[in-house]
């Protein structure tokens, strides 16, 4: 059941879900050039005025170069402003859109991927990861990208002052990038094993938090907390390791570009006593050195952010990767359902695994549009499976499953949701209003009017007006204000604004009281009248108004026959369990 | 909620102050070491002084001279940066330990204090994550901020010194920009923490939806709701950017202010030397050691404005996390001196508590309990438990029996009525009623990401026959037999590898692993088929059973329970309807 993975090149995530728009582009570019020849001139100014003062020019015209140079650096401080602004806006929106992407490729994996990774955990990948790929993308827009035209910049300067001083940083600009890189590459896997090992620490956390007032009552509290202590343990060892790599290698570069400063006053310094500049440019050559360092060094500084985004992206660059095991038919080649209309549904000889674990065995079943059966057995006989198989939530191993006829790997995804409708026992509910929760975002929109008479119809009325905000009420994801069973009757409205062709029930009455679950049963019986049904149930007495019944029992349908014939036959299997629930 | 009493008040010196206490051997001898990294520059200024002096004499210095500045020059960065290596290594453990020590002393006032649980996370696990990890990192960074205000407090006074010497009337002068940072910051610092407020709450919004996306990830699909919940996420997100890139904009105005100031500075130094330089009072050596340290001085003012913005935002983020705490703890509790164990393993939790006297009865007398949001729950509930007893709590839906059995074991708040164990009155039912006096099956069954085993003991002292006995009356035995590795399985995030019916069986075997005098079940038969249910209730009732009679409180609403039952009483509309219910 693995997704397969493909490989996909970290910077293609770059190119594919970063990068600017054009417009964005240009603008950002256009703050960068100013924001980089205002800070060059400084310098300049500044090797002037010691040059024109060694000279013993007069007070008002020093005065004068010091009062140009007060401008210059004021303007030079408002295009950094300005250059902020442009950077971290298009930092964030690219980072909002991968965030997106991210979620949109991660919803459509299958649902075996999400068993296996809690929503922590994707929380963590998608909003923890992207959020430190962000915060990098500001520095980088602003430092990286505008540390390029600086260089440029002073490598002109000097050249025009003298080829040899160009030639010299230039020589060393390329020497210290070099090193940078591989001291990324060094660096980055010991930042991803902390950042792993934290992600796993919040996953846990999650779920106990979630689970608080079980442990609490079943006195379990000390030992999570206990739990909690040897993970963080392991999380300081890796911060630990990672720290002492990532911070040497920093150290390392640092010591290079002093190396590199006390080259260029070297050539400077014999440069000046040949005549060829002057004291003030040696100045500007050390404060250039510290220009480029500045922007450097603070890249460097921000060297755990370049490694959580690099780690960040790669780990983006594998879910991606990932992909969901259903291959869906595009729109030209995919068979239309009828719009409206019940649908026939048959598995034909499907056998279906969980890895090792034979769940179905060579199952032959088939409704007739419009009917309705029930799938009784035991716990872990194979009845959900086979609703998550009519759903295609799952393929077959072998055999096919067949929607009014046509085989489920035919038909499109849109479609296949429209016409097909699942009630679980678990009922999901997220944290928006409750109209939002009925049409789950507008997918499936009705007027307000229409929402309220269905709410009515279904029993929820007497609550709904108890409720201040009526349709604006807030829900959450933990269904507070709401009963099991006020929940499921919101999950069958859900069903019935989708007006399926094909209803698949699982268990939606077993956590029920008999009050609520009478308003249930009914709400199911309407939504199954002129349906095909699939109803899975405990409860044999919820099946009262069911067509056919099919027993599972150990991944096989062991009988299957009209209600009434097996209710008859006191030989039947079905007859067994009635009589036993009595 | 009394919330509000216990943040406003915060101080958050106070609290920096508690945890540079936690550790303080290494807190001080990391912060000494990064105080002698930050304040080194001093050489290095002093190094350039002599190097542009020499260069202003142009032929006249020896080259044999200058050649050894510029070697101390990189001699001096090689010593620094081996010191900052050194302060990197070993400042995670400082950081690590009062990480730890804040994440678990919040876990264990949710998972161990007494007092409710129920009110505790004010919204979703999701966003409670959030507060372990963001505003525990925000409370840090101010106690780590302390160690370079001092750093740069050092530098400072050095720096000022030597250029006072230098120059006493152009260094008065060039401090004056300076406290425009100051003043400036702390002007900018309420919009600033308001700013960084919405854009921390419009974040935690973005990662409770993703939370709901993936959680519900099965409703979606099944309704190809997929893209309309994205363009809700989508929403959420343009939100965040604006108050993102407007909080990250205020801040960066501090940056710029502070730069703006060096420039004033150094432009004040060019106007003010201008005519002792023309007499060579003023060098050009000093001219560099000034412009290097004015750069440098910004350090202090700015890191007096970052601090400012610290002590703000660590008391919004103490007053998040105190809310997690429960109703009698405050910030004392949240900072307490408690042991972790980074470097040892941890020490196992303390064995349960031993039996003084054995059950004989639970009173519950006219209790009332109501949901603050709602305004739904029970009123004036009473009921009796007797050693041996199967009582059943029984009514329709939204009839207030989950919320009965929740107040009954303290996680929900009560709003009046009294309990007794064994005539005794219970004042802290969550601390008192719990394993082995009682054991809890919740309605909706919760293990997660764990092997079965760890999920059923959850660190209770069992033996492999102990466990055996709760997976046999739990009707569990033979499906962890089918199961390839046995208990070792693993079941997954939420416990998604188990079916439905196995995850009730597998909550009430966790309480039955805890040999409990009354076991308190919230509708266990309810994924349960019939012949299933059956069998189960035989072995829990009967009277061949190892141990002590189990008295049994269930919530249910099936015939054959209540058959059973030596009890029942009828909730409805949060109030009981059979008064006859208590004896």
């Amino acid at each position: 059941m693995d997704a397969h993975e493909t490989a996909i090149d970290p910077r293609h995530v770059l190119r594919a879900h970063l990068w600017p728009e054009r417009r964005a582009l240009a603008g950002l570019i256009g703050a960068l050039v100013i924001g980089t020849v205002l800070p060059l001139t400084g310098p300049i100014i500044l090797g002037h005025f010691v040059d024109r003062a060694i000279a013993g020019a007069k007070s008002g015209e020093l005065a004068a170069i010091a009062i140009v140079y007060l401008v210059v650096a004021a303007a030079a401080q408002a295009a950094t402003v300005v250059r902020t602004w442009v950077a971290s806006r298009q930092a964030w929106t690219a980072t909002n859109r991968l965030r997106e992407e991210l979620a949109e490729h991660t919803l459509s994996l299958d649902i075996s991927y999400h068993g296996k990774h809690p929503p922590g955990e994707l929380i963590e990948r998608v909003d923890g990861d992207v959020h430190a790929i962000a915060e990098f993308l500001v520095t980088f827009l602003v430092d990286i990208l505008g540390s390029a035209p600086l260089l440029a910049g002073t490598l002109i300067v000097l050249t025009v002052d003298d080829i040899r001083l160009g030639a010299a940083l230039a020589a060393f600009v390329v020497a210290a990038s070099l090193f940078l890189v591989r001291v990324q590459r060094r660096a980055v896997p010991t930042s991803a094993a902390h950042r792993a090992i934290v992600a796993g620490l919040f996953a846990d956390l999650e779920e106990h938090l979630a689970a608080a007032e079980d442990l609490r009552a079943n006195g379990a509290g000390a030992h999570i907390v206990r739990r909690f202590h040897d993970v963080s343990a392991e999380a300081f060892r890796a911060d630990r390791r990672a720290e002492i790599v990532g911070g040497g290698l920093v150290r390392l570069t640092n010591l290079a570009f002093t190396l590199g400063t006390a080259m260029l006053l070297g050539l400077g310094v014999l440069l000046q006593r040949s005549g060829a500049i002057s004291v003030g440019t040696l100045l500007v050559v050390f404060r250039y050195s510290q220009i480029i360092r500045q922007p450097l060094e603070r890249i460097i500084d921000q060297l755990k952010e370049l490694q959580r985004a690099q780690a960040g992206v790669a780990r983006a660059a594998e879910l991606f990767a990932e992909h969901s095991n259903l291959a869906w038919p595009s729109a030209e080649e995919a068979h239309r359902l009828a719009p409206t209309g019940s649908l026939s549904i048959e598995l034909r000889d499907v056998s279906f695994s969980y890895g090792d674990e034979n769940v179905l065995d060579h199952i032959d079943l088939r409704l007739e549009a419009g009917r309705s059966i029930g799938l009784v057995g035991r716990t872990g006989s194979g009845k959900s499976t086979i609703t998550r198989l009519m759903l295609r939530l799952y393929d077959p191993g072998d055999g096919a499953v067949l929607l009014d006829g046509v085989d489920l790997r035919r038909i499109g995804v849109a479609d296949l949701r429209q016409r097909v409708a699942m009630v679980t026992q678990e009922v999901q509910l997220f944290r928006a209003s409750l109209r939002e929760n009925l049409t789950l975002f507008e997918t499936h929109p009705k007027d307000d009017d229409a929402l309220l008479a269905l709410l009515d119809e279904l029993g929820l009325g007497p609550w709904l007006r108890a409720q201040t905000h009526g349709l604006d009420t807030e829900l959450g994801p933990d269904g507070s204000g709401l009963s099991a069973g006020e929940a499921q009757l919101l999950a069958l409205a859900r069903a019935f604004l989708a007006d399926p062709g094909l209803v698949i029930l699982d268990e939606p009455s077993s956590r029920l009281d008999p009050d609520t679950e009478l308003l249930v049963e009914r709400a199911v019986d309407r939504l199954s009248r002129g349906r095909t049904t699939v109803l899975v149930a405990h409860r044999l007495s919820s099946l009262r108004a069911v067509d056919e019944i099919a027993v599972v029992d150990h991944g096989r349908i062991v009988e299957h026959d009209a209600r009434e014939s097996l209710v008859a036959d006191p030989s039947s299997r079905f007859s067994r369990l009635l009589a036993a629930s009595r | 909620m009394s919330d509000d009493e216990r943040t406003t008040e915060i101080s958050s010196w106070w609290v920096g102050w508690r945890l540079s206490r936690y550790q303080p051997i290494q807190y001080l001898l990391g912060g000494a070491l990064w105080v002698v990294v930050i304040a080194f520059p001093i050489l290095t200024g002093l190094v350039l002084r002599e190097l542009f002096d020499r260069f202003s004499q142009g032929t006249e210095a020896s080259l044999r001279e200058i050649g050894w500045l510029l070697a101390a020059f990189v001699a001096l960065d090689v010593a620094r940066q081996a010191l900052m290596w050194l302060a990197i290594a070993t400042w995670p453990f400082w950081w690590n330990s009062v990480q730890t020590l804040l994440r678990t002393n919040v876990l264990r006032s949710i998972l161990c204090s007494r007092g409710p649980a129920a009110t505790r996370l004010p919204a979703s696990s999701g966003e409670a994550l959030n507060r372990f990890r963001d505003d525990v990192e925000d409370i840090l960074l101010l106690v780590d901020i302390w160690i370079d205000l001092t750093g740069d407090a050092v530098f400072a006074a050095i720096a000022l010194a030597i250029m006072y010497q230098t120059d006493s009337r152009v260094t008065l002068v060039v401090v004056l920009p300076m406290i425009v940072i100051i003043v400036v910051t702390r002007s900018l610092s309420d919009r600033i923490k308001a700013t960084h407020s919405a854009a921390r709450s419009a974040a935690a919004n973005v990662s409770e939806q993703l939370g709901g996306l993936f959680g519900g990830v099965l409703s979606l699909k099944v309704a190809g709701a997929e893209q309309a919940a994205i363009a809700r996420l989508r929403e959420h997100n343009a939100i965040r950017r604006t108050l993102e890139v407007r909080a990250r904009l205020l801040t960066d105005l501090l940056d710029t202010v502070t730069a703006s100031s060096v420039e004033l500075s150094t432009g004040i130094v060019l106007l003010l030397v201008a005519p002792a330089m023309r007499s060579g009072q003023f060098t050009v050596g000093d001219l560099a050691l000034f412009t290097a340290y004015v750069g440098w001085l910004a350090g202090l003012p700015r890191r007096v404005g970052r601090t400012l913005y610290r002590l703000r935002q660590t008391t919004v983020a103490s007053g998040r996390l105190v809310r997690l705490l429960a109703e009698h703890e405050d910030h004392h509790d949240l900072v307490a001196h408690n042991p972790i164990y980074l470097r040892e393993p941890a020490p196992p939790a303390p064995p349960p508590p031993a039996i003084d006297r054995p059950f004989e009865r639970l009173v519950v007398e006219r209790i009332s309990a109501v949901h603050q949001s709602t305004g739904r729950g029970i009123a004036d509930v009473s009921l009796r438990v007797e050693r041996g007893e199967l009582v059943v709590i029984t009514g329709p839906v939204g009839s207030g029996k989950t919320t009965l059995v929740r107040a009954i074991l303290g996680l929900l708040p009560i709003d009046s009525g009294a309990l007794h164990w064994n005539d005794e009155i219970v004042t802290d039912p969550d601390a008192t009623l719990v394993p082995p006096r009682v054991a809890y099956a919740a309605q909706v069954p919760r293990l997660w990401s764990a092997s079965l085993r760890e999920n059923l003991e959850l660190g209770w002292p069992v033996d492999d026959h102990g466990l055996d006995e709760a997976l046999r009356l739990a009707r569990l035995y033979d499906d962890v037999g089918e199961m390839a590795e046995g208990l070792d399985t693993l079941v997954g995030p939420r416990g998604v590898r188990l079916s439905g019916g196995q995850l009730q069986r597998a909550v009430a075997a966790r309480a039955l692993v805890r040999q409990p005098e009354l076991l308190v079940v919230d509708d266990l038969s309810s994924a349960l088929d019939v012949e299933t249910e059956r069998a189960l209730w035989d072995g829990l009732l009967s009277p061949d059973r190892d141990g002590p009679p189990l008295a049994l409180l269930v919530v249910s609403h099936r015939p054959n329970v209540l058959d059973r039952a030596d009890r029942v009483v009828v909730l409805a509309g949060g109030r009981i309807l059979e008064p006859t219910a208590i004896a």
